[in-house]
């Protein structure tokens, strides 16, 4: 990755242009000819360095709710609960942790009673107890800055 | 709270959710398959950031890929009359992306939770523990991620 990608990636993640020709306005700001900057981009999605280019939306304020959950599952539970959780389409994003609770999950729903209603399901299909299952939706938000500085 | 979306924001967010094409004229684009006209849609986006809906857009960089290949949630267990004072200030660290308060409970007394992350695991291991020092709270744990299940983008819309 030389200098000029790492600019190109910088604008990208800053401040994706609303602007009809929006890979013009980047070349301008990087000092590039927009269909160099246009070639690299694709290179840089294929060997993905850039994983999507989209919009990151407030699920909150768009009327949908969204929490973390946790379960903790057998060893030997581990593969089918990852494939329960994961086959709903409200899990956007799904770990294995080196912790008792052991695979945490984060789920966008249209409201908080759908919330529970997955995890009850979930809970329900796995076998699990009450105080197997954790929700846990955000109560305050003090940072969320997923941007990433490419390292020189 | 119900979505109070028009059905105009239900029909961008169904073409929205699915991620820009690669194409120098994305907005274009997307507003013919939504059906309408490229302005309308710029203007849809516009009204969404200026009320907050739409927080950002831009690209998604892998960490591995910039020299970011570490990271690890780290729960803190902070007494409730320090939450401000320490969510603030654990927010602060460059390293850390997110950082939230959360509710504790028996099974997990943890209120505190932060996403921070570094080139390898030993620098992460450093900054957890120059974040612990700086806000005086010995109580946490630092749950390394040991696979990646699923990373999808929000479905919003179903069935679209």
């Amino acid at each position: 990755m030389d200098h000029l990608d790492k600019q190109i990636l910088s604008a990208l993640q800053n401040d994706f242009p609303l602007s009809e020709r929006p890979y013009e306005v980047i070349a301008a700001k990087v000092g590039a000819d927009v269909d160099e900057v246009f070639r690299r981009v694709q290179l840089l999605v294929g060997e993905g360095a850039i994983r999507r280019l989209g919009a990151s939306l407030d699920s909150r304020k768009l009327g949908y709710s969204s929490t973390l959950a946790a379960v903790r599952v057998q060893e030997s539970q581990i593969d089918v609960a990852s494939q329960v959780i994961s086959d709903y389409p409200e899990v956007t994003h799904s770990y294995l942790r080196d912790n008792e609770f052991n695979i945490w999950f984060t789920l966008i729903a249209t409201d908080t009673g759908a919330i529970a209603g997955i995890l009850e399901a979930i809970r329900l299909k796995l076998g699990l107890g009450p105080d197997d299952v954790l929700n846990l939706p955000v109560q305050k938000l003090f940072k969320l800055d997923a941007r990433f500085k490419a390292a020189d | 709270m119900k979505s109070s979306l028009s059905d105009l924001e239900k029909r961008v967010l169904a073409v929205l959710q699915k991620g820009f094409p690669i194409t120098l004229t994305p907005y274009q684009d997307m507003a013919r398959k939504i059906g309408i006209e490229t302005a309308e849609l710029l203007d849809v986006l516009k009204r969404w950031r200026d009320d907050g809906k739409l927080r950002r857009i831009g690209a998604v960089v892998s960490h591995v890929k910039v020299g970011l290949g570490a990271g690890a949630m780290v729960v803190w267990q902070v007494e409730s009359e320090r939450v401000e004072e320490v969510g603030t200030m654990l927010a602060g660290f460059p390293q850390v992306s997110h950082a939230y308060e959360r509710p504790a409970s028996d099974a997990w007394p943890y209120n505190l939770y932060t996403m921070v992350h570094g080139a390898d695991a030993a620098e992460v291991d450093e900054t957890v523990a120059a974040m612990s020092r700086a806000c005086g709270v010995d109580k946490y744990r630092q749950l390394q991620t040991l696979k990646e299940l699923k990373k999808a983008p929000p479905t919003y819309i179903k069935g679209v």
